[in-house]
């Protein structure tokens, strides 16, 4: 499984879930694909991030499971991706 | 033409026109050359930043030109935070920034700063007593913009700037772009301030920052002595000359201007308050020269396009970030619908009540027409 990541640089809520993204990668192992939407317009078409950033969206095989939008706090997203089946790196 | 995005940017005053096209043509020396054309253009510029300085309450070497607001912007917060890393990476902001502020401070982020954005009122003014509690030991940057350029929010700068005087390793910036000529503000405990002139009925291309002295940067264009060594490049004579220009005139005014444009402001709102369509975003401590409203069930870009229509100009949000949704609205009302929705009104003195009347007579036209459209749909 992995994550495309797509954020902007003029984003508030982007650079706050940047920082707990980076907390998130501490403790687990998932590739992540960043995308930037206006430096990789092409590419984060094909997703239609529409009006809320940043999109976190989960792929399976390519196939899209989940996708998040906006800020969301750090437990609630811990309590995401181990519904999603993600598991501590130490665990 | 009904031109209502002052807040975009401005028409150029013609007294600034011409004397752009008068120095542009007579200065078109290098003010760095040593011969007595290029000390006629030093002359010059020496004799602009001396009334720029004067008029902002500051000293002339305090004075940086840029392209813009901008590259200020960008120079202010990349300097600082390149110049002093090694006393911490911790820098604190608002989610009302513009882009040129987010976006440097992204940039940062991604080399290893860290980045904590102070809480808001339900006015959206910074909540003083949570930025205390923000400033860290390894805090060397707080960047927050006098006048937000969506919704108009008015931030205590002064109070702000007092608060932080007392961590002297700590840098306040603002971004004073829609405030330069518009509202009061004093820059004595600031350290960085940035505008540019186009917001003042000046020329697109040139900007300041302003730096306290005792302050050292890192440049973002190195190349040796410009007008100071935080800047390089051959310094645009013409286009410094006009950005004194520019501020002088909208000093002589500004008190004037801005009981005319308050009172547009509050006849605008009057007119629009009990509409059961609108929901007007802007608040009592906005920036009377900032309307900002949304309509719930019609996107923005159509609205404008449909006063584009009626020769009418107005903004879907800043015209500078790309995606549809209002950040600051959303932070104000955390309400998608009005976030969605937004239309930002920007007045100048140059606005007259007739023109008003006309926005407001196809504004409303127009959303009756666009809500039954949507509903039909």
């Amino acid at each position: 499984m992995k994550v495309v990541k797509i954020t902007a640089i003029w984003c508030s809520a982007c650079l706050i879930m940047n920082k707990i993204w980076k907390q998130i990668l501490e403790k687990y192992d998932i590739e992540t694909i960043e995308l930037d939407l206006d430096m990789d317009m092409e590419e984060v078409d094909n997703y239609k991030p529409g009006d809320i950033l940043p999109v976190f969206i989960f792929l399976d095989n390519e196939k899209e499971i989940k996708r998040i939008t906006g800020e969301v706090k750090y437990d609630d997203l811990v309590k995401i991706l181990e519904e999603l089946g993600f598991s501590e790196k130490n665990s | 033409m009904i031109y209502l995005d002052y807040a975009a940017t401005t028409p150029v005053d013609d007294e600034v026109l011409d004397t752009f096209i008068k120095v542009s043509k007579n200065y078109m020396a290098n003010p760095n050359s040593l011969h007595k054309l290029g000390v006629k253009a030093k002359e010059l510029i020496d004799a602009s930043t001396a009334q720029v300085a004067k008029i902002l309450h500051v000293k002339e070497s305090e004075i940086i030109y840029t392209s813009g607001a901008s590259e200020a912007n960008n120079t202010a917060i990349k300097g600082i935070c390149l110049k002093y890393q090694n006393r911490g990476k911790h820098i604190i902001t608002t989610k009302l920034e513009h882009s040129s502020v987010t976006g440097a401070i992204a940039y940062l982020q991604t080399q290893g700063y860290d980045v904590d954005f102070v809480e808001l009122d339900s006015y959206g003014r910074v909540d003083l007593d949570n930025l205390k509690s923000l400033i860290r030991e390894d805090t060397i940057l707080v960047s927050i913009a006098s006048v937000n350029s969506e919704v108009g929010i008015i931030q205590p700068i002064e109070e702000i700037a007092n608060i932080l005087k007392e961590y002297p390793k700590v840098y306040f910036h603002t971004d004073i772009t829609q405030s330069v000529g518009k509202i009061n503000f004093d820059l004595t405990n600031v350290d960085l301030a940035s505008f540019s002139a186009q917001k003042i009925y000046g020329i697109k291309g040139v900007g300041c920052l302003i730096k306290k002295e005792s302050i050292k940067i890192e440049p973002l264009i190195h190349g040796g002595k410009s007008t100071t060594i935080y800047r390089s490049g051959t310094p645009a004579t013409a286009l410094i000359v006009s950005l004194a220009k520019a501020l002088r005139l909208i000093y002589e005014k500004k008190e004037s201007n801005y009981n005319y444009v308050a009172n547009l402001n509050s006849y605008l709102y009057q007119k629009l308050k009990d509409c059961k369509n609108i929901h007007i975003n802007s608040n009592e401590y906005c920036s009377p020269y900032i309307f900002n409203f949304s309509i719930p069930g019609i996107k923005p870009e159509t609205m404008l396009h449909a006063l584009e229509m009626d020769d009418i100009f107005i903004s879907t949000q800043t015209a500078c970030s790309s995606n549809t949704k209002s950040l600051a609205v959303y932070e104000l009302f955390h309400e998608e619908k009005y976030a969605n929705s937004t239309i930002r009104v920007s007045l100048s003195h140059l606005t007259t009540k007739e023109e008003l009347d006309i926005f407001i007579d196809k504004l409303l036209s127009n959303i009756e027409r666009l809500l039954v459209f949507n509903e039909g749909r």
